[in-house]
């Protein structure tokens, strides 16, 4: 079998969860022998489409890049830069619109170039990528639902335009893939997709735990201080308005809590006014963006780490907390709830209880280690390996579907 | 013959509600959540009642009208027995009245439905001796027959129960323990000369409590005819069938659209049809049959899940933590010698709160094995180590009262007692005293030698005068 996937970004250019899910993914499905031809649009100027074989992994992964006319963001911006331009201005969301097009127009040429038997496309920026080849090929298309704008938003003040996009490609898609049942129900319920057309397939994660770092904010801990980490993009998506007033409950109950909030985002400068306006300028450090082994050793010093999205159509965090032998509270409002027991969970808006769970876990050092060792165990259920097996089932699925229409 | 024994657990624990961080030190009603939650005592009594209590006591009591052979145990645990008459109180007027016909018995428990044998003997003989008491105030009756809570057992149980004079005690009929021996006969428990178990038949007991409202069970739906025909098998190689389950099987366990009430209601007719059976309370049985053999169980055994152990309470690290602390506590408890901090306490002890905090599903792949008003394990553990962080403090509180009272009763005392310091004795102050028991000293040495003198003196006179007298 061979697969036209279609993604947005892919490490090691990008940290955003995007990216490490169509990695993981992608890799186990190439493992079940599956030949995966993965198409970008590349980030860096490359002239013209160009076809390469990734390196560090299985041969018959290759990578495409699309020349876009609109790339370069420069080196430094991540996925990050893109989706906080979506939520936060729309005037430079349309450039991104652009891109999207474009990519399309790209996708047509290469599905028209490429010999293969399924389109897979990767979160709303490749949908239309997707439906183009589609159109092109006639072969059959799935369409891989990492978020949606309702996510994004974090309430129905959506962006008409990725609505569109999105339901444009739900409507095309011969098979939608979920992260989530959150997820499929937000597609049932708001773009009124069929649930008998979603499937879902929870993300994983890596199963090997990472090296053992120097714990960093030596001095705090040295102090007795408690260190409570958020770690993600500063959005409105993603709750840390509460995770702060939820701050504030805490310190006023032990002032010996340090909060970090590790990330950027376009709600960088109103966060910073509500924790100096809320008092709690000694309790909380802005870490900035944090990445690989800065991030590692990070979620290594925290005693907790907390999750607090609005909406979270699953949720990384959480499972890379556990790799690092550090425990979760996560918000209800998230896909990963329903793969994780050994976890604390909490509705994001209820920050007394927020504060209560933040206060027990510091508390009550018993639980604290067996959320770290129960979910440990939990983790190595959650292998990419477990997700691409699901996923080549929806394929096999599909492919039946093909077959019995050519019939 | 062969006679059957049923018998039903009643029980309700005091939930403790969602108890925040914030709230230790600021409130001490750990046990009254009001709102929609399964957290809701009264809610919860008021539901099962009428579900459970209500309906099935009239038929009992129906079933005992009908049929004069017809008898059965029952246990209550002090906390489902104090919330009936806090929430519904005609429900222990008709559980009364069942124990007065004389047909119902009675079996010995602890009051707080605790694990406290394997932690504290003593409070577990505190827990015993009120559950006695408050079985004799509301039923006049003193139990023969021990069951202890999720029907746990052990050899130095069934030791304890016969040194304490009860003629019998239950336990799960396992087939580990019981190897190809049935579990329908009586059994000696090892190290003992005078108590017999009776044996939980799990099989037929769990067709009831468990698989009757099971659609995909191949014997649902299950006919009192079947069942009785199951029970009829065992004529020639059985003495007695237990029947023991929880008592909420009837109307909360199996709702009433399963059938559980017409099957239970025309239960004795069916079983009554066959000249030789018949229906014996657990005293009853103990003096009715011989044991055949004994029984050897080293290690606790339960009537609980496929592990028949106390896992699903103590198995994992909040458990045993939550239980450790409590049971650290047990002195400083009962040295307050205040009994509504006592009893708060206890209420703490019942098992319930620790099997919420159970995270067994993950193991056993069955989550709705393990019910649970918490949202989550880690809920119920963060509600319950919150209530004890407070119950610890005003318990610490409470013995400082104590302490200082003491002393201040002791000052009292002392004073009242101690002779008033003569007004020539000198004031308090160490020089002083030192001076004053020197001199004391001093005077009594001077005294003493005074009087040797004087009576050298006056012997020396004397016998000069004697000696004058002789001489003149």
């Amino acid at each position: 079998m061979k697969v036209l996937t279609f993604g947005w970004d892919f490490p090691p250019q990008t940290t955003g969860g995007l990216g490490i899910a169509c990695q993981g993914l992608t890799r186990e499905i190439a493992q079940e022998g599956v030949e995966v031809i993965f198409v970008l649009p590349k980030s860096q100027i490359v002239a013209g489409t160009q076809r390469f074989i990734f390196a560090d992994s299985s041969k018959s992964i290759k990578i495409h890049e699309v020349f876009s006319s609109l790339v370069p963001y420069g080196t430094e911006r991540t996925m990050v830069d893109v989706f906080d331009r979506i939520t936060g201005r729309r005037l430079y969301s349309r450039k991104l619109m652009e891109e999207v097009r474009e990519y399309a127009n790209k996708a047509a040429k290469i599905a028209e170039e490429e010999d293969f038997d399924l389109i897979h496309a990767h979160d709303w920026t490749a949908y239309l990528a997707g439906v183009a080849a589609k159109v092109v090929s006639g072969k059959k298309l799935i369409i891989h639902v990492h978020a949606t704008t309702f996510d994004q938003a974090a309430s129905d003040n959506i962006d008409p335009e990725i609505f569109n996009i999105e339901l444009e490609g739900f409507s095309q898609a011969d098979q939608i893939i979920a992260v989530s049942h959150y997820t499929k129900k937000m597609l049932v319920e708001k773009h009124k997709v069929p649930a008998g057309k979603i499937s879902v397939v929870h993300n994983g994660c890596d199963t090997e735990d990472p090296p053992c770092y120097e714990p960093t904010l030596q001095n705090l801990k040295q102090q007795g201080k408690k260190i409570v980490l958020y770690h993600g993009r500063i959005t409105v998506q993603k709750g840390v308005d509460y995770f702060v007033r939820a701050a504030r409950i805490v310190v006023d109950h032990d002032p010996n809590v340090v909060f970090v909030i590790s990330g950027k985002g376009d709600m960088e400068a109103q966060i910073m006014q509500q924790v100096a306006s809320q008092g709690l300028s000694d309790h909380v450090i802005f870490a900035g963006a944090l990445w690989y082994e800065e991030r590692d050793r990070m979620y290594q010093s925290a005693d907790l780490v907390v999750m607090p999205s609005v909406s979270e159509p699953f949720g990384l965090v959480p499972l890379e907390a556990l790799q690092n032998g550090s425990p979760s509270l996560i918000s209800k409002q998230s896909g990963v709830a329903e793969v994780i027991s050994h976890v604390l969970k909490v509705d994001f808006w209820d920050v007394e209880e927020m504060a209560n769970k933040i206060l027990a876990t510091l508390r009550y050092p018993v639980m604290q280690q067996q959320l770290v060792n129960e979910g440990k165990r939990e983790l190595q259920k959650l292998s990419w390996r477990e997700a691409a097996r699901k996923v080549l089932q929806v394929y096999e699925r599909v492919m039946q579907f093909m077959h019995q229409e050519v019939c | 013959m062969l006679s059957v024994c049923p018998y039903f657990h009643v029980h309700q624990p005091y939930r403790v509600k969602q108890y925040r961080v914030f709230d230790i030190g600021n409130d001490t009603e750990y046990f009254n959540d009001s709102g929609l939650s399964d957290l809701n005592n009264r809610k919860i009594i008021e539901k099962v009642a009428d579900k459970s209590y209500r309906p099935m006591n009239h038929l009992l009591h129906q079933m005992l009208e009908d049929h004069p052979e017809f008898r059965f145990a029952l246990s209550f645990s002090g906390t489902v027995l104090d919330q009936f008459e806090q929430y519904a109180p005609d429900v222990l007027a008709s559980f009364q009245s069942l124990v007065a016909t004389g047909r119902v018995e009675v079996l010995a428990d602890t009051y707080h439905h605790s694990l406290s044998f394997f932690y504290s003997i003593p409070e577990f003989e505190r827990q015993v001796a009120k559950h006695a008491k408050r079985v004799y105030d509301l039923f006049g009756y003193t139990p023969a027959v021990f069951r202890n809570t999720e029907l746990s057992y052990r050899n130095d149980l069934a030791k304890w129960c016969e040194d304490h004079g009860y003629i019998g005690i239950m336990a799960e009929g396992w087939d580990p323990i019981l190897g190809w021996r049935s579990p329908n006969h009586l059994y000696r428990p090892v190290g003992c000369a005078r108590i017999k178990a009776l044996l939980k038949n799990y099989k037929l007991s769990d067709d009831i409590a468990f698989r009757f409202g099971n659609r995909a069970w191949e014997s649902h739906p299950l006919s009192a005819e079947t069942f009785a025909d199951w029970i009829f098998k065992h004529h020639g190689d059985a003495s007695t069938i237990n029947l023991f389950m929880d008592y909420e099987t009837f109307g909360e366990h199996q709702w009433e659209d399963t059938g559980i009430f017409d099957f239970m209601a025309a239960l004795p007719d069916k079983l009554l049809a066959h000249p030789d059976t018949t229906f014996k309370t657990p005293t009853e049985t103990v003096k009715a049959y011989e044991v055949v053999g004994e029984i050897d169980v080293p290690d606790v055994l339960t009537w609980a899940d496929t592990d028949r152990d106390l896992t699903a309470w103590t198995g994992n690290d909040i458990q045993k933590d939550a239980l450790s602390r409590t049971y650290a506590m047990e002195s400083d408890v009962i040295n307050t010698g205040d009994d509504s901090l006592t009893e708060t306490w206890r209420k703490l002890t019942t098992s319930d709160h620790f099997y919420y905090m159970c995270t067994k599903w993950s193991a056993d792949g069955d989550v709705h094995a393990y019910f649970s008003p918490y949202q989550s394990p880690y809920d119920a553990y963060v509600a319950f180590m919150n209530a004890l962080s407070d119950l610890q403090l005003r318990v610490s509180h409470a013995l400082q009262q104590k302490s200082v009272q003491e002393e201040l009763l002791k000052a009292e005392t002392e004073a009242i007692e101690k002779p008033v310091p003569k007004a020539n004795e000198p004031a308090y102050g160490f020089w002083k005293r030192i001076v004053y028991f020197v001199s004391t000293k001093v005077k009594y040495i001077i005294g003493s030698l005074k009087v040797h003198f004087y009576k050298k003196y006056a012997n020396q006179k004397t016998s000069h005068q004697k000696s004058s007298q002789k001489d003149s």
